[in-house]
């Protein structure tokens, strides 16, 4: 089973991410489209995780992420959640490798982008037109983080479950 | 098999919860208000995070700098634009003259409120705030310099680029620019021209004003330009105005002024000003801060409101310092 180690250093990831996301993510984001750091965070780290210890980092992740970034509370949180379950979920489809990553990043990041536009409706603050937000926000964010998890996915995965060494 | 679908169930089960909670969040941060515990962690946050912030904008400054070259080289239409309008007013010099005449003396009403304008030192632009579907950014002036929420946020003394929000700290402070979708100011468009120039050159009024000399005319005008009240009063007892209505940008892109009446006698070229009320009601924002010029109006006859498109007289994104006015 999992060690101590991997869960430690899953948490840090997705802190880190959730670091970026709120610190450096502004700098690169271009209208609509920008890195979604603490999604991809999320989808690496939960590997291997169970679904409960999952959904856990997802959360306090995107709680993380709420606080630093200074968005709409409970919106980081719930994409979170999301990223971390279909993460999961893509595991348990036995989707492996960087297919894997790649295919649960981009649904992440489109049900990321919908739930921040929607917290906008909730909230009575003014948001794009959806259909409008679908096809030039959402569609470019998903092939943009799509391909960010292409390029540096597999590297953080190996990077994080790196096998502990027991010394006997 | 049974371990497997308790796991599915807990699971299943956690989700559920961590959503209920998350929404519980939302709903917290949407009702309570600015000194709410939620709004005072991301304040927290907001001012442990500004080293961090800071030395990111100083790695993205020197990318920046190369962008803005680059759009220059490239952005040959609007220099070509420059040009024409440049050879405009060569062809009509007297014109130009009277043009410019009437701007400065446009430009001292203006400048006359500036008098009562309290500024915060000068401040510069730390970070953008994260989020695609906002225009924030943060300066570094905050509560230990006067700055308070929702305070006009100006370059030079009257250029209007935004307003601070609520989240503002001891040494921070959050802007809405006026590209943001949120924001929003009442805004009155005034004519280059004087009433008197308008009703034209052989009236009587004009006659008396060009016999009097411009400086008479100036001296006649300095006592109304000492209060507020009295510029609200100038500019709608001379009918100067060419409508009112509410600055925003639209999902376009476009900056614009909404529910300018049919009737308004809006045109291109028409400076846009903070109204500074509506109706009887102070608004945010004091009177006579310039925001840009029209630079087109038009309307169908399916329309309730007038359509008009202004061009703002500095890009909010290219600035880097700013001041807050803090008390007017």
């Amino acid at each position: 089973m999992l060690g101590q180690a991997f869960i430690v250093r899953a948490a840090i990831l997705v802190a880190l991410g959730a670091l970026l996301e709120a610190a450096l993510s502004p700098f690169l984001t271009l209208g609509w489209v920008g890195p979604k750091f603490l999604v991809l965070g999320v989808v690496v780290a939960v590997t291997n995780l169970r679904e409960l210890q999952a959904l856990l980092l997802g959360f306090f992740g995107g709680v993380l992420t709420d606080a630093l970034s200074g968005g709409l509370f409970g919106v980081g949180a719930l994409g979170g959640i999301v990223a971390a379950a279909v993460s999961v979920r893509a595991g348990a489809a036995r989707v492996k490798g960087e297919a894997r990553l790649v295919l649960a990043q981009a649904v992440a990041v489109a049900v990321y982008d919908l739930l921040s536009l929607f917290g906008l409706y909730l909230a009575s603050r003014e948001g794009p037109p959806l259909a409008r937000y679908i096809l030039g926000g959402v569609g470019p964010d998903v092939l943009l983080n799509a391909f960010l998890a292409y390029l540096v996915g597999g590297w953080l995965l190996k990077l994080v479950i790196t096998k502990e060494e027991h010394w006997i | 098999m049974g371990r497997r679908k308790s796991n599915a169930v807990s699971g299943l089960a956690a989700l559920i919860v961590l959503c209920v909670t998350s929404l519980i969040l939302f709903t917290i941060y949407v009702k309570e208000d600015e000194q709410g515990p939620l709004h005072t962690i991301q304040l927290g946050a907001s001012e442990v995070l500004r080293p961090v912030r800071g030395l990111f904008a100083l790695a993205a400054s020197p990318f920046q700098a190369a962008s803005y070259r680059i759009e220059g080289v490239l952005d040959t239409s609007e220099r070509k634009e420059f040009e024409e309008k440049a050879r405009e007013y060569e062809e009509g010099a007297a014109e130009a003259a009277r043009l410019r005449q009437e701007n400065g003396r446009l430009r001292q009403l203006l400048e006359g409120e500036q008098a009562s304008f309290k500024y915060a030192p000068l401040a510069r632009i730390v970070a953008p705030v994260g989020g695609q579907l906002t225009e924030r950014v943060v300066i570094n002036v905050g509560t230990n310099q006067g700055v308070g929420p929702e305070q006009p946020v100006v370059v030079g003394n009257n250029i209007l680029v935004g307003r601070t929000t609520d989240r503002v700290t001891p040494n921070t402070a959050e802007v809405m620019l006026i590209t943001d979708r949120n924001f929003a100011a009442g805004v009155r468009l005034l004519p280059p021209q004087t009433p008197a120039e308008e009703s034209g050159p052989g009236s009587a009024t004009s006659r008396e004003s060009t016999m009097a000399g411009e400086s008479t005319r100036q001296e006649s005008t300095a006592p109304r330009r000492s209060s507020p009240a009295s510029l609200r009063e100038d500019l709608a007892s001379a009918g100067g105005s060419h409508g009112e209505g509410l600055l925003r940008t639209n999902w376009e892109g476009y900056l614009g002024v909404d529910y300018v009446d049919l009737n308004a006698g809006a045109e291109q070229g028409d400076f846009v000003v903070t109204s500074g009320r509506a109706g009887d009601r102070e608004l945010l924002f004091p009177p006579g801060l310039l925001v840009g010029t029209v630079e087109s109006v038009s309307s169908q006859d399916i329309d309730q409101y007038k359509k008009i498109v202004i061009t703002p007289v500095l890009k909010p994104d290219d600035v880097q310092e700013v001041r807050v006015i803090v008390n007017w």
